[in-house]
């Protein structure tokens, strides 16, 4: 009960904290809008006539856009905590780190999911797709969506703990956190694409590479996180 | 016994900071340490706060050791030290109120009014602490130590960038929490302030600890002549 407390209380405040001064989110909301627009420019106004070859493109632009985005989260949701030494205070409560850890997934899941949940339509709408997107195609969207950022925040929210320690922090995360979640971006979006084109989920390889890589790194981030956390 | 470290030492590299440091700590005391910048002074505050790990040493802190099971000995100190261990876009009862939940606090809304009363914020309870002065951050520093009512306190230079007012301030509630059975150790290169708070006296230069006196063993100018002595000495 004590622990359960104590990370609905850091995901209160974190949540609070971003919705307060709603610099991260006007960042990322903004970035991500502005990939789905460079990559519409670019291939427009003539978009391809098969809808596979839209499926690849809206599916490619949605998870750069979410992989770039998330980075960005991961490392001001750790800045927040280093800058006046506020972790430091966390941690003499007495709180577990693992405790920390899970708040912090918890909570930058929760924003990039209102950032898919807002560009997704926006992006579909842009590749022509958004008419061919039925209730049940958009709910096993999120599904794909949700299961892959629950697997990159698990191993992102870790690394951006450590990066966020150090002097340039902020480019470490990237060049030390993308070639780790290569696994989820490549589930995450073959899953994509093949519920765009197809409505469903044709290969069950790429579903089970997602879940598994996810699951994979939550636990093992969760056991890595008090060595993180409290070094 | 509140607080024993035996031994301890901290390497960055091939850097020694702290050497072989040896401290007790017990009910009632205020222990002062007296060093001059870079001596290492908030290098082994931050060890004995179970922030930092240790190199080499011991650390007992009630009867558990504060290096393996430091989880458990840290509702037991109140830590001031150079950061804000806060969230400076929150106010100050908003942080008060966050760190009191993570704690378990009963009654917190009461305690963290009470608290802001007691330590003077009363009028900037819901202001941001990013707005708050130097000596208004070390009043909102001395409530968040405070608040879990810890029986040691670890005070990092909680006179520097103080106003006069709020050095007495400082200095009373020190007199103030000492009279309540809290051991406290505090780190300064203030020896006039420090003599006046403290009951004994080291000395940490360059990473060695030096145990000095008693408080009744030794005048504030000796103090003084002492810690200078050392200070060129070592120069």
């Amino acid at each position: 009960m004590k622990a359960l407390r104590q990370i609905a209380t850091l995901i209160r405040k974190d949540i609070g904290l971003q919705f307060r001064s709603k610099e991260t989110l006007a960042l990322i909301f903004v970035f991500s809008i502005l990939v789905v627009l460079i990559f519409a420019f670019a291939f427009g106004p003539n978009f391809p006539l098969e809808k596979s070859e839209r499926g690849k493109l809206t599916a490619s632009v949605l998870w750069a856009a979410f992989v770039f985005a998330g980075i960005i989260t991961l490392n001001r949701s750790f800045v927040i905590e280093r800058t006046h030494g506020a972790l430091h205070g966390i941690r003499l409560t007495g709180v577990d780190a693992s405790n920390v850890y899970l708040s912090k997934v918890i909570s930058n899941l929760v924003f990039l999911l209102l950032l898919e949940i807002v560009i997704t339509p926006i992006a579909l709408q842009f590749f022509d797709l958004f008419d061919d997107i039925t209730v049940v195609v958009l709910l096993k969207l999120v599904g794909v969506m949700s299961i892959g950022t629950l697997g990159f925040c698990a191993v992102g929210v870790l690394l951006a703990g450590m990066s966020t320690s150090t002097d340039g922090g902020e480019s470490l995360l990237s060049v030390i956190l993308l070639p780790l979640v290569i696994p989820i971006i490549m589930g995450g979006t073959k899953c994509t694409v093949s519920i765009l084109v197809t409505g469903g989920l044709e290969n069950r390889f790429w579903l089970g590479l997602l879940i598994g890589s996810s699951l994979v790194f939550l636990a093992s981030a969760y056991l890595l996180a008090d060595a993180v956390i409290e070094e | 016994m509140r607080l024993s470290a035996s031994q301890i030492s901290k390497h960055f590299g091939h850097r020694a900071i702290v050497k072989n440091a040896n401290l007790t700590i017990n009910s009632g005391e205020v222990v002062v340490i007296f060093g001059p910048n870079g001596a290492g002074k908030t290098t082994f505050i931050k060890i004995l706060a179970t922030l930092l790990r240790p190199t080499s040493g011991e650390l007992d802190i009630e009867g558990i050791d504060g290096i393996t099971d430091y989880a458990k000995v840290r509702h037991k100190l109140g830590v001031i030290i150079h950061d804000h261990l806060a969230y400076p876009t929150l106010s100050a009862f908003e942080n008060l109120k966050f760190f009191g939940q993570m704690s378990g606090i009963e009654y917190l809304e009461t305690r963290c009014e009470s608290l802001l009363n007691e330590v003077g914020l009363q009028r900037f309870v819901h202001e941001p602490l990013h707005i708050f002065s130097r000596g208004m951050t070390q009043r909102f520093m001395i409530a968040r130590a405070l608040l879990h009512n810890p029986s040691i306190l670890l005070l990092d230079e909680p006179f520097s960038g103080l106003d006069a007012a709020a050095k007495q301030f400082v200095q009373k509630r020190i007199a103030q929490e000492r009279e309540n059975g809290k051991g406290i150790l505090i780190t300064t290169h203030n020896t006039e302030l420090g003599h006046l708070v403290g009951t004994r006296f080291l000395f940490m230069i360059n990473g060695d600890l030096e145990e000095i006196a008693e408080k009744e063993e030794i005048s504030e100018e000796d103090l003084l002549q002492r810690y200078e002595e050392r200070i060129i000495d070592t120069a």
